[in-house]
Formats: C-alpha cells, structure tokens, sequence
C-alpha cells in the first residue's frame, strides 16, 4: 500500500573496477542513478560512446524508414559499420526511386484527368498549342451561345467530354467574347507526346499501368530487403542503447584521478543482494555504503499483482511521494465497481471486455491500463447480471423478456437485486450514499497520511474535523439544532485550528464533491436509455415478420450496441476515474514524486 | 411549468459546461502538444466543470419532484 522503502547508497571504487561495476549495475536493475553535482568532477564517457551513439542513431534512423518486417535475426560487430552503409545506400536508393515513381505517377495522373476531360474532340495534342496564326483556347463554355455571340465564323470549336478547344485567328480576339458568355478556363499542361488525342491517352494510360507495377515490384522489393535487414538492425539496436548507456554512465558519477564515486537510490531490502553481486564482480575491491540523507527518494511503487495495473492511473495523475500511501489499491478496490455499476449491463460487460482486450494486445505502452480497464469490464458482467440486465434487455427476474423468448422458465426464477429502469430512484439514492462512502474514505486515508507525517493531533484536526463536520449536518437534519449544531460547532472550531481560513473555505466543495456522485444516478440512467433506444429501434423491424426486416433488425442491433459499447466506455471511465482524481484524491493524495528509474531497466 | 424549470436547469448548465471545457479542452490539447505527461492534470482540468451540468440536473430533478 506504500511505496517500497528506498536508501540512498554510494558506490566508491578505483577506476580499474568500473567498467565491471557498471556491467554489473546494469544487469541487476537496481540502481536509480542520481547524477553527481559537486566539487569533484564527472566521469568521462568510455571511449566507444561517440562511436556507438553514432552507430546507433543511424541504426534508429534506418529503423524508422524502413518498412516494418517481422522475423529474428542477429548481426555481427564488426561488420555493424559497414553493414549500415551498406543499408544506408540501399534504403537511400530504395526511397529515391520511390519518389521518382511516384512524381511520375503524379505527372501522368495530371496529364490523363486533363485529356479524358477533352474526350472526343478531334484534335491532335499539338493543336493544344495554336501555331502562327491560330490562338487556342481551352475551357468550358456553351458552343450555341459561343455562335450567338460572335459577329464572324473565323473559329473553330472541338467538343470534348467536359472541356472545349477553341482555335481561332490571332488577329480576331475572342477574349472578350469568351468573358461574355463565362467561359472557364483550364491551362493544358505540359503533355509528354503529339499526335492523336486519343492515341495519346492509350499510352499515357500504358504508362500509367506500367508505373503502377513497377512501384508495386519496387515495394515488393523494398519489403523483401526490409525482412532481410529490419530483424538485424533490431537486434543491433538494443544492443548499441545498452552499450551507450553503460559508456554513457560515468557522466553521473563523481571521479578523482584513481577512483569514482557512485550515488543513488535502491529498494532497501536489495541492498544486501547488490552489495554482495558487486563484491563479487570485482573482487571485493569495491566499497558500498549506505548514506545518511534527507533527500526525497524516488519513488517505487510496491503492490501485488491484482494492484499492479492500476499504477499507471495513478502516475496518470502524478507519482505518489515516497511516504504516503499509493492510492493504487485504491483505485483497484473502487473503479471497477463504480464502472459496473454504471454501467450495469452484462452484454455490456463482454463488449467492452473484448474491447479492452483487444487494446491490450494492440497497444503494448498502454497495456496496464487496459488490464485495469478489464477488471472493470468484469464488474460490469457482476452487476449486469445482478440487475438481470443485457444489451438493454430483461434476461433474469419475474419478467424476464428472455424467458418469454426462449420459454425456457428457469430465467425467471434466477433472483435480481432490482431492475434499474423501474428503480432509477433507488440508484439516485445509492449514489449519494456511494459519494459519502468514497469520499469520507478519503479522508481516513487522508488521516493516515498526516498522522504519518505530522502525528496524531494534525491528522485529527485536519481529517476528523470534515467526518464531524457531515456528521453535525446529518444530526441536525435528524434531530435538529438542539444536536447538529454543538458538532457543528465543533468541527468548524476544529477545522479552522487545523486548515485555518482555507478550511473554511472549502467548506462548499465538500457539498460539491458530494453532490458530484450523481453522476452515477446520471450515467446510469444515460447508460439504460441508450441500450434501450437500440432495441427500440430494432424491435418493429424483427416486427415485420419478413427476412429483410430480421436482417435490418439485426443491422440495428449491432450498430447501435457497438456504438454504444464505445460510448459506454468513455463515459464510464471518464466519469469513473474523474469521481476519484477529483473527489477523492483531493482529500488525501499530494503526489509530485519523482517514479524510481533504475539504471538499465524500464522499471 | 417545473418541466420547463427542469428543462431550463439541465439545457443551461449543459450549455456553460460545454462552453467551459471546449476552451478548457483547447487549451489542455495545446499543453499535451508541448508536453504529453500532463495528460492526468489535463484530464482532470477537463473534467472540472462537469460539476455545472450535475447541479443542473439535481436543480432539475428538484423542480420535477423526482427529489
């Protein structure tokens, strides 16, 4: 429930020990390195660091063009240099010809949609150009209201599909006419062959479909090399990122002309196992000590394996500091029921279910996050099932729809709490007594926390005064002022000796906070509405007896649900996590700390 | 008459949230861009002032009778 206990330690050696050290360091794990800012200087990267960093941007870069490709493979140091000139060359010509086809294709493309427009006109492409003599002109206009408007027939009009070519003599402007009747004009472009319109579109669509394939063979190419190559540079990857790191390392420490010196942080209770692991790696000739510091460690989080996914929505907030408790738990014991209860339906909970699974397949960055996701979609087959509730319909209790559909009488039988739609009242109830619960839980993890940190008369004043302050409220609406107001008297006393006057003034946030969980009766009600409104629709369509009203029926169905699963989800997780980052964590949590990284893991 | 109340409570509250997390939001997609570790204080920010909407709909609920 709190972060693992840390110590700060400090790792001194002579230089001969700390490529072993290091070596050992990043193999363990363990060791939150804290770079060293002192009066002493920093260490030297090894000599194979500017090599390596080199070796391993190229490496990323190549990995970031070339196209995916799955498979194992391993490469060999000492070709690595020359291997990834090699790629470099390969991949830079792989990519310049893409582009070279691909211009041309762009070049074609242009040149076709302009001809196809002009489509049965008669012309040659040179016509396109006038001569001497002839002015051209090609656009859209209307050839009748052309004739009408011109006072000469020293022209001639070749009609295609969508554009006409106009031809007429220079010394006969036609621009004023053409303004008159709204002609539109489209430049021609710049066309690779002469002669025929209609010859020439053969070829171009010839060359069209010769670029095509010669960029279909070219990627297919591309991926055949990228299959050859990816797997090695991968692999060549994660061993250059190790080796600069190791190289990288002495940076943070401080060094003498002999020795280093190493700080940073590790779990307590590893301190023995790393201790005797660098013993051995150097021969005792190193000397590990714990230091004294006031310093806020890192934190590390320390949960079970049930707790674990919900970790990352509570960095998702912020990493909790080292000495108060990781709301992780928390998050498990509450989220997933709030989610089930509001949304509430067992279909539902399959749907999103899979949704989440599919996530965290999909998403490997992301997959702690739909693993806790999953809990919840768990919760929400728990309580679909206990309000006898699927995709909006009635599956169990005393009117089961699906007991008259199947006529399987057993349905009915099975017990409900009680059926959502017909007791919206009892959710709105529930609500608020759910509010009351998550919030004055807050609280006493609040109390904990304080009296941790501050002892027991600060946790009481500035915890305890809240509880009392609900209790007064709740005495006076019961038994009137005669009780409420004394314990209100008192908690407000208390609450201003604890908080001071920023107690006082949140008083109102408390109300609002509370009143916040009606969301829940908000969502709930949200959640029944929209399943039922599916249904709705889809009902006069399996109505209408026939095999397309059962197909459409059916159409309805699945569309409106899957729209639905995805609403379902956002709403019940936004509202979710927001009724405990707001509501609750504000009544305890402080957060700001910074989350253990140690030296040669991700955590 | 209460039907309109309601209607009035839950339509305005629901119009001052939206306006209030679109200018949120906005700004909160503009803070992500430059650094994408925010997103739980985004997300809270955001969610913020859904409080208006709820009173709305309590306001509503009261005008109605269902409290």
């Amino acid at each position: 429930m709190k972060p693992a206990k840390m110590c700060k330690i400090s790792i001194t050696g002579h230089k001969d020990q700390l490529q072993k050290t290091i070596d050992t360091l990043y193999r363990l794990k363990l060791f939150d390195i804290q770079t060293y800012d002192g009066e002493l200087d920093t260490g030297n990267p090894f000599d194979e660091a500017e090599e390596f960093s080199q070796m391993l941007v190229d490496t990323r870069s190549l990995l970031s063009t070339l196209p995916e490709a799955e498979g194992t493979g391993s490469f060999q140091l000492s070709q690595l240099a020359n291997d990834i000139e090699t790629v470099k060359e390969k991949v830079d010509e792989f990519e310049r010809k893409q582009a070279e086809l691909a211009d041309e294709k762009r070049d074609v493309k242009t040149q076709l949609d302009f001809l196809k427009k002009l489509k049965g006109a008669k012309i040659s492409i040179e016509d396109l150009e006038g001569s001497d003599t002839l002015e051209t002109f090609v656009g859209k206009f209307d050839k009748e209201e052309l004739e009408e408007a011109t006072d000469h027939d020293l022209y001639e009009v070749f009609e295609g599909k969508d554009l006409n070519l106009l031809a007429y003599r220079k010394d006969r402007g036609m621009q004023e006419v053409l303004r008159e009747i709204g002609a539109t004009e489209t430049k021609p472009p710049q066309i690779d062959y002469t002669g025929d319109l209609e010859k020439v579109l053969t070829t171009l669509k010839n060359r069209r479909d010769g670029i095509k394939s010669d960029l279909d063979s070219l990627q297919e190419e591309y991926r055949e090399y990228a299959r050859k190559w990816r797997p090695k540079l991968e692999d060549a990857e994660s061993f250059l990122t190790e080796r600069v790191e190791k190289a990288e390392a002495p940076l943070s420490f401080a060094t003498t002309d002999s020795t280093f010196i190493a700080e940073g942080w590790i779990p307590h209770d590893k301190f023995n196992e790393l201790g005797e692991e660098l013993h051995r790696a150097t021969g005792g000739k190193i000397h590990i000590q714990e230091e004294q510091t006031d310093e806020e460690p890192p934190t590390k989080h320390e949960n079970n394996v049930a707790v674990k996914p919900f970790e990352s929505l509570t960095d998702l907030v912020s990493v909790p500091r080292h000495n108060e408790i990781d709301p992780s738990f928390l998050l498990m014991l509450t989220f997933p029921l709030m989610f089930g209860f509001m949304i509430g339906d067992a279909g539902y909970g399959l749907t999103t279910l899979a949704v989440f699974y599919g996530g965290y397949r999909l998403f490997p960055a992301a997959s702690e996050i739909f693993k806790s996701l999953m809990y919840a979609s768990i919760a929400t087959v728990a309580f679909g099932l206990a309000f006898g509730d699927a995709f909006g319909y009635v599956i169990f209790g005393h009117h089961s729809q699906l007991a008259s559909a199947t006529g399987i009488h057993l349905f009915e039988q099975i017990p409900i709490l009680f059926h959502r739609a017909e007791h919206l009242g009892d959710v709105f109830t529930l609500s608020v007594v759910i509010g009351l619960a998550h919030v004055n839980l807050g609280y006493l993890v609040g109390f904990y926390n304080e009296f941790m940190k501050h002892g027991l008369k600060e946790a009481f004043l500035e915890k305890i005064s809240w509880i009392l302050l609900e209790i007064g409220a709740f005495a006076w609406y019961v038994f009137g002022a005669q009780v409420g107001a004394p314990v209100l008297l008192i908690s407000l006393v208390m609450l201003y000796v604890g908080e001071g006057v920023e107690g006082m003034v949140e008083i109102p946030s408390l109300l609002s906070n509370i009143l916040s969980y009606f969301r829940i009766f908000g969502v709930s009600v949200a959640a029944v509405s929209l399943a039922a409104v599916v249904n709705a629709m889809a009902d006069p369509l399996f109505g209408m007896g026939n095999a397309v009203g059962f197909a459409l029926g059916t159409v309805v169905l699945v569309v409106g649900h899957v729209f639905n699963t995805f609403v379902k989800i956002m709403e019940g997780f936004l509202q979710g996590i927001r009724l405990h980052y707001v509501e609750m964590f504000t009544k305890f949590y402080e957060g700001g700390g910074r989350k253990y990284a140690p030296f040669g893991g991700t955590e | 008459m209460a039907a309109i109340g309601a209607a009035a409570a839950v339509g305005i509250t629901a119009i001052a949230t939206a306006y209030a997390q679109a200018k949120i939001g906005a700004a909160g997609i503009g803070a992500l861009a430059e650094d994408d570790s925010l997103f739980g204080s985004v997300l809270i920010l955001t969610a913020l002032p859904e409080t208006i909407v709820i009173f709305g709909l309590v306001v509503a609920l009261i005008a109605t009778g269902f409290i």
